[in-house]
Parts: structure tokens; C-alpha cells; sequence
């Protein structure tokens, strides 16, 4: 079977971008991808689009953004897994490699969710359950999915707001080390612990804010990738999980248990254990989730996230550096951007061109996480220099 | 800052959905009339909450109703201060996820009480409630 290689990223600025449309913005990424990847469109076999829309006015954003990018006959489809539609679009375009389909294709991920007003955003995402059990009558958000997450990690393991607001603290001053972060100042723990309630304990500052915008990978096979670069980043281990749409039908509220099977199965196929990982990319959509990822991918034992971020050991000169790009919380978290987002600052993090946040590699082992809905999806993707 | 030049859309669109219940009404029935029940397959004796007419477990379609009682212990709860543009008119809420004397849990809101003194452990019961509109709804509060 070949191997499957990252030969090609490009990244959009994240934020409020007012100015550009859905393909325009997916643009900017696909063309860079492109060349760097040095491959010629032709050659792309097959276009995948994550993205989960709704909030924006393309019904059919595969085909829009392809049109655009004159790739209009190759075959593409849309795909969605919440805010994993980018780890899916990835999954989807290095099957298509592995299936011998052909032996390049592009992963995107593209989302613009400001064209709608916020509270209707909050609405749309909000939905992102059982909506007949959790919406209809209860008007669940997104913050209060994983507050009540955050309430029952409280009550269990001793984690405090304090605790939140410290990765809040951290995703900023990596964030103001990456151009292209939404967000770009530094943030101080008694500004996080003094803002706005959004669903308590949870607030604003321990929410990833609505962003536009979108990211490219090209993958290609491996007798492909060793002649567009020297420096490719291989696909080891692809895990992915998912759990109930009720919330009510899970288990427990500290952890999510797709994560912990997705990570299962992405340590197995690639023989990485969390202790060979140089640097990742956690899902933190919440402060919570951030602290809930730390454990569930095994990077410490369960109920000891809070002490690995107070003891500073998710930094750079820490065990395992998790965000340096700023994560969903600084960097902003377009949906069905994110995982293809996470997967192109892994793939910059193993080539050393990651800039000011540059992680230390020993191993060449680089892991994404990456969750959709309240754990209702989940991937997890291993990436290795070798 | 210049603002960018924008195309401001002339259609809207607004989505209300007709959901068909018909095959768990009862649920609904029962509730209106101070009921709180919920399906047993007939075939393996799983119970499933929300209520649904084809079994989870053995993938049987028939079924019966059975009662759940209305005592329950809170899980975990949160207090949403940021509500979505369809609750506009509502206020804030507490949700909480609790868990029933069979084991099954329910999410809900929870009323008659302050936030601050909602904890987990805590016992409540569930009550029936009726939208302006007529649809009948369930929430928990203190026991």
C-alpha cells in the first residue's frame, strides 16, 4: 500500500473577512497549496470540500469554489462532520490516494460565518445537537454544550476558572505570534476571569470567537510526493470516532469519549504514543475542551489537565506544545476550516517553518485533534517527517 | 477604518420546520396529561430516553410505553446568559442534564431555583409545562 504524504498548505488570514465571498476566501489558500506544492491543477485527481454552511449564501460551496479556482471538472463532493468537516475533507482526500483514485488530491476547508448576524450564528451552531430534545424547547449554545462539560470537570477533578482563563492566556500569546490568527494581543488571566458570562462558567474569553476563513492541503502519493519535495510530511495514523447526538445518552461530562477512541486508533496505526509527540493541535473550542483534550489523547492522566497547563507543560520548553498557532481560541475557528487549519500548522511545525512559534522536533511526530460538535465527532491525525 | 463595499442580500429566508411525531405522539400525550414516559422494546427490554419507535439495541419496531417517574439527582447544570435569536423573548435559563432512579438521564431546563445554589447531587423532579403556543415541554425543579 503507498504511503501518504502533505505535499502542498496554504492558509488564509482567519477573521472577519468582509472583504471577499466563499470563493474568494477559499482562493487564497487553494492557490497557495497549489504552489507549493508545484503541482499542476491537472494533476489534482479529486477536490474535497469541508464545510459545514448555512450561514453563508452558497448552497453548493464544492462546486462554487471549484468553479473559481478552474477546477470545475474534477470530481469533488462537500463533506461535513461539524467542526471536524476539515479533518474529514483530509480523511476523505487521502482515502481517495489510498484507493489508488489517483495520486494527488486537495483537502479544503472553508467556512464564512459573519455574513449572518451573531446571534443567528449562535443559533445555527446551537442546533449542533438533538434538535428536537436539546433546541426546540431548551435553546441549547455551543458554550453551554461544553459548560456543562466544564461544571462537571469543576465538580470532579478540582479544575477552576482559573485554570480555563490560563489557556485562554496561552492561546493569545502564541496567537500574537501568528500573522494570520485572528486575534493578535496578548491577553492577561485577570482580563479573562473578568469577562462577559456566556454560559457560565464559561466566558468570553473562553470561547472561540466567529471567524471566516479557509485552508488547502494537497496530498499525494508517495512515489508522487518524493519527486514535488524534499520535504514531505507524512500521514501515519488516521483515527476517527463518534458518539450519541443527545448529550443525555453519554456517560460522563469530563471527557469525549470519540476522542479517546479516535486517538486510540491513530496511535495504533501510526505506532506513535503520545510520549513520541513533538508538538499538536487540540481542539480548543473551549478553554474546557483544550484541558478535556489534554487528557482524552493521553497526554496525561485523566482529571490532570488543569495541572498540565498551570504547570506550563503545554508550551514551547514544556512536554508537548499544544496551539502555538493560537488555536480556535486566538487564531479564530472557521468550522469546516479548522482541521485542514490544524493540519497545514503541524505540517509547517514538522517542515520548521513555523516562525516565532516555532516548536522544538526530536521525534518528527506531530499530532491533530480534531472534534466536531460537543464530541460528536472526532479525528485524530498523525504526521510524521519520516 | 474604511468599511468594505457590501452587497446587502434583498431575499431573506426564514426555516420553521413541520416535524412528524406520530410515531412516539404518546410521548406528547402523556405529557399534556401530567405523564412523564418513554419506550421499552418489546422484543430485549431496552429503554430508551428520548423516546424512539425502532430499538437502538436490536433493531426491533415494536414497543411499549413505560413510566419514568419524575424523581431525578442533577449531573451537571449551566447557567446561559448569551441566548440564541429564536429565545430572544425568553430571558436566560438553566440547563441541566439529570439523571432518573433507572439510570437514564434527561436534559432540560431547570426553574424555581437561583443558579448559584444548583449543584450536582441535588434532587429534583420533573414537571410538565405548555408553551404559549400549546406544545407541551418538560423541565426539572427542586424536589
Amino acid at each position: 500500500m503507498t504511503r501518504v504524504a502533505v505535499v502542498g498548505i496554504g492558509h488564509s488570514k482567519f477573521g472577519r473577512r468582509t472583504d471577499v465571498n466563499i470563493a474568494e476566501l477559499a482562493f487564497e489558500s487553494i492557490k497557495q497549496a497549489v504552489d507549493d506544492a508545484g503541482v499542476d491543477k491537472k494533476d489534482i485527481k479529486n477536490v474535497v470540500v469541508g464545510s459545514l454552511g448555512g450561514w453563508y449564501e452558497e448552497a453548493l460551496p464544492a462546486v462554487v469554489v471549484n468553479e473559481y479556482a478552474g477546477l470545475e471538472s474534477v470530481g469533488t463532493m462537500r463533506v461535513e462532520a461539524a467542526c471536524a468537516s476539515g479533518s474529514a475533507a483530509v480523511k476523505a482526500a487521502y482515502n481517495s490516494i489510498l484507493s489508488g483514485e489517483g495520486d494527488v488530491a486537495m483537502a479544503v476547508g472553508v467556512e464564512k460565518m459573519t455574513e449572518v448576524d451573531n446571534l443567528t450564528s449562535i443559533e445555527l451552531i446551537g442546533r449542533a445537537g438533538s434538535y428536537m430534545w436539546e433546541f426546540e424547547n431548551y435553546g441549547m449554545t455551543f458554550p453551554a454544550y461544553y459548560a456543562l462539560h466544564a461544571v462537571s470537570h469543576m465538580n470532579k477533578f478540582g479544575t477552576t476558572e482559573e485554570d480555563m482563563s490560563r489557556v485562554a492566556v496561552k492561546a493569545h500569546h502564541y496567537g500574537a505570534m501568528n500573522p494570520l490568527a485572528q486575534f493578535q494581543k496578548e491577553i492577561t488571566l485577570e482580563k479573562a476571569l473578568a469577562s462577559q458570562v456566556v454560559s457560565w462558567p464559561l466566558k468570553l474569553y473562553d470561547a472561540c470567537p466567529l471567524t471566516d476563513g479557509s485552508a488547502s492541503v494537497i496530498l499525494a502519493s508517495e512515489e508522487v510526493a518524493k519527486k514535488l519535495t524534499d520535504t514531505p510530511v507524512w500521514i501515519r495514523g488516521v483515527g476517527y470516532s463518534s458518539d450519541s447526538a443527545n448529550l443525555s445518552r453519554r456517560g460522563d461530562y469530563v471527557g469525549l469519549r470519540a476522542s479517546v477512541e479516535a486517538a486510540k486508533r491513530a496511535y495504533a496505526m501510526s505506532g506513535a504514543t503520545p510520549g513520541m509527540v513533538d508538538v499538536a493541535t487540540c481542539h480548543d473550542c473551549f478553554t474546557i475542551a483544550e484541558l478535556m483534550a489534554y487528557e482524552d489523547l493521553g497526554f496525561c492522566k485523566k482529571g490532570e489537565g488543569a495541572k498540565m497547563i498551570r504547570e506550563g507543560q503545554t508550551e514551547v520548553g514544556g512536554r508537548i506544545p499544544v496551539n502555538l498557532d493560537g488555536g480556535l481560541k486566538a487564531k479564530g475557528h472557521p468550522i469546516g476550516a479548522t482541521g485542514v487549519s490544524m493540519t497545514v500548522e503541524i505540517t509547517k511545525q514538522l517542515r520548521n517553518e513555523a516562525g516565532r512559534h516555532q516548536a522544538p522536533i526530536r521525534n518528527g511526530i506531530g499530532l491533530v485533534h480534531n472534534v466536531g460538535g460537543t464530541g460528536h465527532y472526532a479525528f485524530v491525525t498523525i504526521l510524521s517527517r519520516d | 477604518m474604511q468599511e468594505d463595499p457590501i452587497l446587502h442580500s434583498r431575499r431573506s429566508l426564514t426555516l420553521k420546520f413541520d416535524i412528524p411525531i406520530s410515531r412516539t405522539h404518546e410521548f406528547w400525550d402523556a405529557l399534556r396529561q401530567g405523564r412523564f414516559v418513554t419506550t421499552k422494546c418489546a422484543k430485549c427490554g431496552q429503554v430508551s430516553f428520548p423516546p424512539q419507535s425502532d430499538c437502538p439495541k436490536c433493531m426491533n419496531g415494536e414497543f411499549a410505553w413505560v413510566d419514568l417517574g419524575r424523581e431525578a439527582t442533577l449531573v451537571t447544570s449551566t447557567y446561559v446568559e448569551i441566548i440564541p435569536a429564536s429565545f430572544a423573548e425568553n430571558g436566560h435559563y438553566i440547563v441541566a442534564i439529570c439523571e432518573l432512579t433507572n439510570g437514564l438521564k434527561v436534559l432540560a431546563w431547570l426553574e424555581g431555583i437561583d443558579y448559584e445554589k444548583a449543584k450536582p447531587g441535588m434532587r429534583v423532579k420533573v414537571e410538565g409545562r405548555m408553551s404559549k403556543e400549546g406544545n407541551p415541554y418538560y423541565v426539572f425543579v427542586p424536589a
